[in-house]
């Protein structure tokens, strides 16, 4: 099966890594540059005690594991298939108790849907799942970038690298994110889902950022991503987004987590 | 001084050679694409050959600065991968490899860039960061799940290993707070967990065995 898509206004490149998923790269939409990669690097899981005493409760005593999604606990073949207005990437994955579908789906109109469906009993019901996504997009090339959050009724300007939580704030269209390339005005927006109890790292672009192969750093310091953003400006350079859901086993499983992303700016 | 001016000037007449026959546009499409993401060469993203995985390795373990990681011999190689930077770093248009390596001896992380077009480390960075378990690491901490008797007098019959997690403490108090450490997910055929072993990769020990609803 080739490793390009070229359908429905989009050109996509994808390959399966060893531990971030399906990994797309080189996407260009309506003959333009879009995204360079992108990938889901993990997914961890920890775990809550089963009390509803506040007193008896001992806090979460286990820190957090996880597995790699990826050539080792993919579970059949990637598939790529039509559907109206669109065309989809998927692959199912499966460790144990834990059991992911990885969704990329990109629409004629624009929209691009990193999603991870979530299912599986895990060890036991109480348990927090947190998907990280990492974006690389170059709209128009890779530099002269900006990152704006919805805030205070407006859009903001974000100058420095950082955390950027949802705050229940967003534009009328459910945006609460977004990267813009200066120079030709073009747009990628993000629109969480409204139970991903999401968040935004933004980081400057650095050459071999990618992958940590683990969110683990040394023990005591800040995991991945948290430990990459520093204090660089973003204003005017090349932007790498993650995006993290947070997904309480109590809700409804399966669950799909992930944002709406949508292209603007590039006509049509 | 003057003589030289008037060397220059004669000189001149080289100005007057037959024109080159090619447009602007002609030459302009002849030059080689500026560096840009736009132009980026897709198949340097392609997944690596046996043999390219090979040539990383190799050119890793002779580095010098990794010599007694290879004369010792006590590394896992955690994952190989292909990497791609941008334009308009060096490197952009080369073949390049990331390995990920974790050397028990010092227990520490490898993590380097093989130029494979150079044959060179190109960029090597050693930490006490804690990479992904590799597949031999996940059997490792099977097999000595498997025989520990803790393990095995909490084991229904028809339970068995279900999967290898990346595992690290929350607190100074556990053990898998610093130390690289795997979590064997024992369970029955259905999907149900049973039991937990938390296995110390550095001396290969059980550290922890919980029953899967404390976990």
């Amino acid at each position: 099966m080739s490793n390009v898509i070229t359908e429905a206004n989009w050109k996509v490149h994808w390959r399966l890594t060893e531990s971030a998923g399906i990994m797309i790269y080189l996407a260009d939409y309506r003959g333009r540059r879009v995204l360079w990669e992108a990938s889901l690097p993990y997914v961890t899981i920890d775990h809550q005690r089963e009390t509803l005493d506040v007193k008896d409760d001992p806090g979460e005593v286990h820190g957090p594991w996880w597995i790699p999604l990826g050539t080792r606990t993919l579970q059949g073949p990637v598939r790529v298939q039509a559907f109206r207005g669109g065309i989809e990437l998927s692959a199912a994955f499966a460790a144990g108790p834990y059991h992911y579908t990885q969704l990329w789906r990109f629409h004629d109109d624009g929209r691009l849907c990193p999603w991870l469906t979530i299912y599986g009993p895990g060890v036991h019901d109480q348990h927090t799942y947190h998907p990280h996504w990492r974006f690389d997009f170059d709209l128009d090339g890779a530099r002269d970038d900006a990152f704006e959050r919805f805030e205070d009724a407006r859009w903001q300007r974000v100058e420095r690298e950082g955390w950027f939580p949802y705050s229940g704030e967003a534009d009328e269209h459910g945006n609460v994110w977004r990267q813009i390339d200066v120079g030709s005005g073009a747009a990628i927006t993000i629109r969480p889902h409204s139970w991903d109890d999401a968040e935004v790292f933004a980081i400057r672009y650095h050459d071999g950022e990618w992958a940590p192969y683990s969110p683990r750093n040394a023990a005591g310091s800040a995991t991945f991503p948290s430990a990459y953003v520093g204090d660089e400006p973003l204003d005017g350079d090349d932007v790498t987004l993650w995006y993290v859901a947070h997904v309480h086993f109590d809700q409804s499983f399966p669950y799909t987590a992930g944002p709406w992303v949508k292209i603007s700016g590039f006509g049509g | 001084m003057a003589s030289s001016k008037k060397a220059v000037k004669a000189a001149k007449p080289v100005k007057s050679k037959p024109k080159v026959t090619t447009s602007p546009k002609a030459r302009a499409a002849a030059r080689p694409l500026p560096p840009d993401v736009v132009n980026a060469d897709p198949t340097l993203f392609d997944p690596l050959t046996p043999g390219e995985i090979a040539d990383a390795l190799r050119t890793l373990t002779e580095d010098r600065r990794l010599g007694s990681m290879a004369k010792v011999g006590r590394y896992r190689v955690i994952c190989t991968e292909p990497l791609v930077v941008k334009p308009p770093h060096w490197m952009a248009g080369h073949r390049l490899v990331r390995v990920v390596v974790y050397d028990y001896a010092a227990d520490r992380a490898v993590d380097a860039c093989v130029d494979l077009d150079a044959g060179v480390v190109a960029h090597l960075d050693l930490s006490r960061g804690q990479p992904m378990l590799s597949r031999d690491e996940e059997a490792i901490a099977v097999s000595i799940a498997m025989v520990d008797e803790r393990v095995r007098d909490k084991l229904a019959l028809g339970d068995a290993p279900q999967s290898t997690l990346h595992y690290w403490g929350r607190t100074p108090a556990d053990l898998a707070y610093a130390r690289r450490s795997a979590a064997v997910v024992f369970g029955r055929a259905d999907g149900h967990a049973t039991v937990i072993a938390v296995v110390d990769l550095l001396e290969n020990i059980v550290t922890q065995v919980v029953p899967a609803e404390l976990w």
